[in-house]
């Protein structure tokens, strides 16, 4: 699957591989320590952050009907 | 403003039907959804897992409805929140498009819950607000646009049982799929 930004594919991947492994073989078998992601996450935010600004797409201030309503984003 | 809502059945424990959900993209039921993104993810204090995603989505909007809107602007993105209760064994999901919403919304959401008779089954619920703006004909944009809800839903049902089978059976390595 591709990131919104072209060049942040790679980063993204490499994020999502890590992040699945975790999901399925610690979280969901009731290990409750955080992903061990947080470096490639960062390292891909980065990426994502200012491809989102210069598309400008509006990610900011939407108010869900979901469950967001009750966290605001962080 | 149209409300529409549906369930449906997966024939899988619910671990099996989120470990495909959470990673439901790329899918060849869904080939309008060309990126998607984790904007951001944290455990909260109950140990629920919360993800902010945006999807990048070369909306099917139906055709008659995209020449009354008079918009020839087919990317759409949609931001989603998920949180995955394993305790609890639920996850929620709801999303809502964050372009084009001078025109239309669709805000939808999804619940995934073992069978409370049987936990080898997983039921889906799924609903949906579509309020399109400032039209005069647009309780019958709203009906057609439920139309499509209800054809989109069934593509995600597919979507779900793909993962599973190509991923779960065939042990796929699970970067082949993200």
């Amino acid at each position: 699957m591709n990131s919104v930004g072209e060049g942040c594919t790679d980063l993204k991947r490499e994020y999502d591989l890590c992040f699945n492994r975790w999901f399925a073989e610690k979280f969901l078998k009731g290990d409750r320590s955080g992903d061990p992601c947080t470096e490639l996450f960062k390292k891909y935010q980065t990426c994502v952050q200012k491809a989102i600004k210069e598309k400008d797409i509006p990610i900011e201030g939407l108010e869900f009907m979901g469950p967001s309503k009750d966290k605001a984003d962080s | 403003m149209k409300i529409w809502s549906t369930e449906h059945i997966f024939s899988y424990p619910w671990e099996t039907v989120i470990k495909a959900a959470m990673r439901k993209y790329p899918n060849p039921m869904n080939p309008s959804v060309v990126g998607v993104d984790v904007l951001d993810r944290n455990l909260d204090t109950n140990g629920r897992l919360h993800s902010h995603r945006l999807l990048s989505t070369e909306w099917g909007l139906p055709g008659v409805v995209r020449a009354i809107l008079g918009t020839n602007r087919t990317m759409t993105y949609v931001k989603e929140h998920s949180i995955v209760d394993p305790d609890e064994k639920k996850m929620e999901l709801s999303s809502t498009n964050i372009t084009l919403t001078n025109l239309i919304s669709v805000d939808e959401r999804l619940v995934y819950r073992p069978h409370p008779e049987n936990p080898e089954v997983t039921v889906l619920t799924q609903e949906a607000i579509i309020t399109v703006k400032g039209v005069s004909l647009s309780s019958y944009l709203e009906g057609l646009m439920a139309l499509t809800m209800s054809a989109n839903a069934r593509k995600g049902w597919d979507a779900i049982e793909w993962i599973i089978q190509n991923s779960e059976r065939e042990n796929v390595p699970l970067c082949d799929l993200c």
